[in-house]
Order: C-alpha cells, then structure tokens, then sequence
C-alpha cells in the first residue's frame, strides 16, 4: 500500500454500535489526500462512518481525527471544513436552488451576501445556472444531486463526504455526477470520500478504496495495487468432473466463482501460481480447455475482500 | 444540460466561529413566512386589534375635541394597566396568535422531518440548541409583533397624545409587564407550536392537534366546570391558565378565584416537557434499528 502524502482521515479501533447491532467494529483508517472510495455491500457500515466522522454519532470506543481535528472534541471545526452531501433527499420544499444554497452557507458561518454570491457560483458550476430560481420540488432526480452537491461545495471545504452521488440517477446523468467528482477531487484541491456500492463509480473516480464489511476495513489501499497484489485472476474452462478439481483449489485458498455461461473465475495466490492449477487439474483427472489470466477489476477485488459477486 | 458552465473559484474568505448561527435560521424563516400570501393577509388581520387600542389611546387623550359626538361623556376609554390588560387577555389576541402560530410555526419542525434536511443542518456547525433557537426565534418575531410592539405603541402614543409621563411615573412597572407577559406568550406558544410541529411529519397534522389541544382543553374546562362549578378546573385549560397570569402580570384580579402562581406553574411545567421532548426528538440522523 503506497503511503498517502496527506492524512486527512485517521482513525484508530472505532466502534459503534446501534442495540445489538455492531456498525463499526474497531475500523482503522488511513486516508489520504484526492479521491477515495468507500465501498461495501448494504450494511457495511459506509454510511455510519460518515456520521461519525462529522460528529452525527458519537462513537462508542476508538479514536479519529478528520483533518488534524478531533472527532470527538472538535466536531464543529470538522464541519466547518467539510462538504457533506447525504444519500436520502433532503431539500427543504419551497426554495429555488440559490435561496436554499445561500442558506447552508451561512449556516456553514459565511456572511450572507457572500453566502448569496457563493451560491450563484457553485450552482453555474454544477451546471443549475439557468435553472437556479426553480423551486427545488421542480427538480428532476439528476438536478436533486447536483443541488445536494452545490449545498455542500457553498462553503469551499477541503474535504468532501459524498454518500452514493449516483444514486437514483440515469446513465447520463450518473457520467455527469461522476465527471464533476473527478473534476472537484483532480483540478479544486478538494479531497473526496465517496460511499458508495456502484463499483464502477468508485473505479471512474477513486485513485485509493476502503472497503468495508460488516463493520470491518476488509482492505485499504491504492485501487491499482490492490486489484494486483496477493492474487492473480484467472479463467477457465475445463472438460470433467468440476467438483472434486474445485475442492482440490479450494483447499489450497483459491477462491473460485462460476460464471453464468460454464467459465470459472480463479483467485489464485501467489504460493499456488498458475502451475498449482494445472496440477489440480492433473490430480483429479479434468483437462482444462480454457485458460486465459484477466485483468483484475474492482468487482473482483470487491467480490474477494467481501465474499459477494 | 452543460456541466461546470464556469469553472470552481475557490472562496477567499473565512468562516466565523463565534457568531450565533441561530440568527441565519431565524431571519430566513421570517423571510420565507412573508413569502406565504395568506399569512401576510393572516398577519395583517391580527394587527386590526392593536389599530383599534391605538385608536382607542389616541381618543382617551383627545376626548375633548370628540365632546361634541359623545353627547358630554368626557371619557370613552381610560389608558391605565386594565387598559393594557384588556388587550393581552384578550380572547382575539389568543387566536390570532393561534392562528399566526399554526400557519407560520407548525411546518418549522415538520417539513425538516419530512424532507431529511436537518442532516443538512446538523453537517454546518450547528448545535441543537442553535436549531432551536433559531426556530423559537421565527414564532416568537410573530409573537412580539402582535404583543411586544403594540404594547410599546400604546405607552408612546400615551406619552405623547398626553404630553406627559404620568402613565410611567403612576405605574412604573407597566413597561416591564408588557415585556414580561409578551416574551411569556412568546415563549408559550413558540414552544407549542415546535412541540406539536415535532410529532409529526405533516404540517396540517401539527396545526390541526394545535388547534385541539387549545380549543380542547377549554372545552374540557367548559364541561367540567359546568358539572362541579370549581375554579380550580381552570388549571386544565390552556386559555384559562393564560389570562390567569395575564391579569396578574398586569396587576388584575384574575378572573378565576385560584392562585394565578399555579396556573403559571402549570404553563412552565407543559413548556418543560415541550423542551426535552424537542431536545430528543430532533436528531442529525434518523437510527433505522
């Protein structure tokens, strides 16, 4: 894992728990400068790190800081310096877009016609410009998000939180969320933390991941050498008995996946190699009539890290 | 629709820290209460009461000018505490506040709840306290404007259609008990209002168990004191309670035969329970167990 040049994210042992639910079991984290994607599958725990790293949730055991400020003394500074953009709709009905983003950046501690300045600005640059005296509940889905985003730029934070940005969006407007992301965390000296379960997102947008399970970072690192390291991915397809070949893999830790159409995808470790998979063959009788090493992609990762296709 | 029409400025400037953020909510709710047509039609309505005292000062100082249509009567309308009183005790007062309170304050909490966006609050560097505040602030301007205000009109056209400060030098607290009772119904009904705009979800919800709540608890005392005829049913109407204090605070005989100090307990005790139920109810982040 290649060192992040600036920490903004450090935590140590967090834990948090909702009744008997443990949401986040003794997370530590590491997160550096640019983009990073939080990935997980529903109930991983994405959503309640953030609320606990802007104060929402005070959590249980552990230690963080966000951007040199504690979270658990120093919220307020936190806030003040991060953009938060929520997964759920949360736009106050009976507001055009510059009233409702002007509002959020004095709440942020702008003064208020800086505040109103500010909000033109970033609503030209999320592209609400024409569309910035509309009344919010006018909005289609991709202008929601866009709105969600401009309320969270208005008071230029360094730091941006943004909870499935995609959400609920068309293919066209997912590109055009995703293309300001990459904008904000490439060219703004902005940092980025985005949650999120579209890994096609996190993979257009993330330079590092955090993947989290069941509470847990399940890994961290740079996107690239973490599709490379610890596993070479391949696929194939063989003529014969698949069972026994399979448990023969399996029991060396090759994780093995079908694919709808007969192939099979092989995690292999670096102790079994690509030599390893055709003594198993051997050894249990089957020929393999296609084998063929593939990129890895985040999904695979995703799929080994957290046990889910 | 073209993305980053214009490129992203960083902002030169820098966030306060110590100012009080509950002034930006509170004057944005003013504003966006004046952009409602029906409540400025609603507002302007409920200040004809306080025009008609004014009116009323302004012919106590001038009678004699009037002797003319009054056929000798040399006073229509004396300007003293009971005055003062007969205008914050009086039923009119009450409603239109209830009014004001039902279409300008039960959406307040209610539509925050609805639409997800006190998350959006919570991320700004916001305390509970200053949502609160700032909230109360929005009812408690209407309130004031309907009490606060009217009340110091009247003494100022007093000083002035009379000439002199008699007013203030015979009752010299008259000043400090329309400050106290107008920042007591101010308080009152702000904290009611927000009770009832937390319960729910639905504004017309909050405004129509307002309006119960209010008009049920009279009708209750109406019931009641009409079956064992004993003052101290009063303590369960909320109407009651309020003229209680209100003619103590203006130095009155209440018009109820009960220590006016019970009924003021009563008021405080139910704006305490609005307090903690306000204080748990609003979250940064609804917990789905």
């Amino acid at each position: 894992m290649t060192a992040p040049a600036e920490t903004n994210i450090e935590l140590k042992g967090l834990r948090f728990r909702f009744g008997a639910v443990q949401a986040l079991d003794g997370v530590d984290l590491t997160i550096g400068g640019g983009a990073c994607g939080l990935l997980g599958p529903n109930g991983a725990g994405k959503s309640t790190l953030l609320r606990v790293l802007l104060g929402f949730l005070v959590p249980d055991k552990g230690e963080g800081r966000v951007l040199g400020h504690d979270i658990r003394r120093d919220p307020f500074a936190i806030r003040r310096l991060v953009g938060y953009m929520p997964e759920n709709d949360c736009l106050l009905p009976g507001l055009d877009a510059v009233s409702f983003t002007a509002y959020f950046g004095e709440l942020s501690g702008m003064p208020r016609r800086e505040a109103i300045k500010r909000a033109h600005d970033v609503l030209f640059y999320v592209g609400l410009g024409e569309a910035r005296y509309r009344l919010l509940e006018t909005y289609s889905a991709g202008m929601r998000q866009r709105i969600k985003l401009a309320q969270a730029l208005v008071h230029d934070p360094r730091l941006l939180f943004l909870d499935e940005p995609t959400s609920n969006l068309d293919p066209r407007g997912r590109d055009e969320i995703l293309a300001l992301i990459k904008d904000i965390s490439s060219k703004k000296d902005i940092h980025v933390l985005i949650s999120s379960h579209i890994l096609s997102d996190i993979e257009a947008t993330c330079s590092h991941v955090v993947i989290l399970n069941k509470g847990k970072v399940a890994a961290q690192g740079e996107l690239e050498a973490l599709k490379q390291v610890d596993f070479s991915l391949f696929e194939l397809k063989i003529k014969g008995e698949a069972e026994p070949f399979l448990d023969a893999l399996r029991a060396s830790r090759c994780r093995v996946e079908e694919t709808e159409d007969g192939l099979f995808k092989l995690y292999v470790p670096p102790e079994v190699g690509r030599s390893g998979v055709f003594r198993a063959a051997a050894r249990t009788g089957v020929q393999v009539r296609h084998f063929v090493q593939s990129r890895t992609s985040l999904e695979d990762l995703f799929a080994r890290t957290v046990g889910v296709d | 629709m073209p993305i980053a029409e214009q490129g992203y400025l960083h902002w030169q400037g820098r966030t306060a820290e110590t100012r009080r953020p509950w002034r930006a909510i509170t004057r944005f709710g003013v504003r966006l209460s004046f952009r409602r047509k029906f409540f400025k039609l609603t507002l302007a309505l409920s200040l004809l009461p306080a025009i008609v005292f004014s009116v009323g000062v302004y012919l106590a100082e001038t009678i004699q000018h009037f002797q003319v249509f009054m056929g000798g009567s040399r006073q229509i309308v004396a300007v003293n505490p009971a005055f003062f009183q007969t205008y914050f005790t009086s039923e009119l007062l009450y409603f239109m506040l209830l009014m004001l309170m039902i279409l300008a304050g039960t959406g307040l909490i209610a539509d925050d709840l609805k639409s997800g966006s006190l998350q959006l609050y919570f991320a700004r560097p916001l305390r509970k306290r200053d949502y609160l505040l700032g909230k109360l602030g929005i009812t408690s301007f209407f309130i004031l404007l309907l009490t606060l205000v009217p009340g110091t009109v009247f003494i100022l056209l007093k000083i002035i259609f009379s000439g002199s400060f008699r007013l203030l030098t015979e009752h010299p607290w008259l000043p400090l008990s329309v400050i106290l009772y107008s920042f007591f119904l101010a308080v009152l009904f702000s904290l009611a209002v927000l009770f009832v705009s937390a319960l729910s979800k639905n504004r017309r919800f909050a405004g129509i168990l307002l309006f119960l709540i209010y008009f049920g608890s009279d009708i209750a005392f109406g019931v009641f004191d009409s079956i064992f005829h004993r003052p101290e049913l009063g303590w369960i109407s909320i109407r009651a309670n309020l003229k209680q204090v209100g003619y103590a605070v203006f130095g009155g005989r209440p018009p109820l035969d009960v220590p006016w100090i019970v009924s003021a307990v009563i008021l405080a005790f139910w704006a305490g329970v609005a307090v903690f139920f306000l204080y748990r109810r609003i979250q940064s982040t609804e917990v789905i167990r």
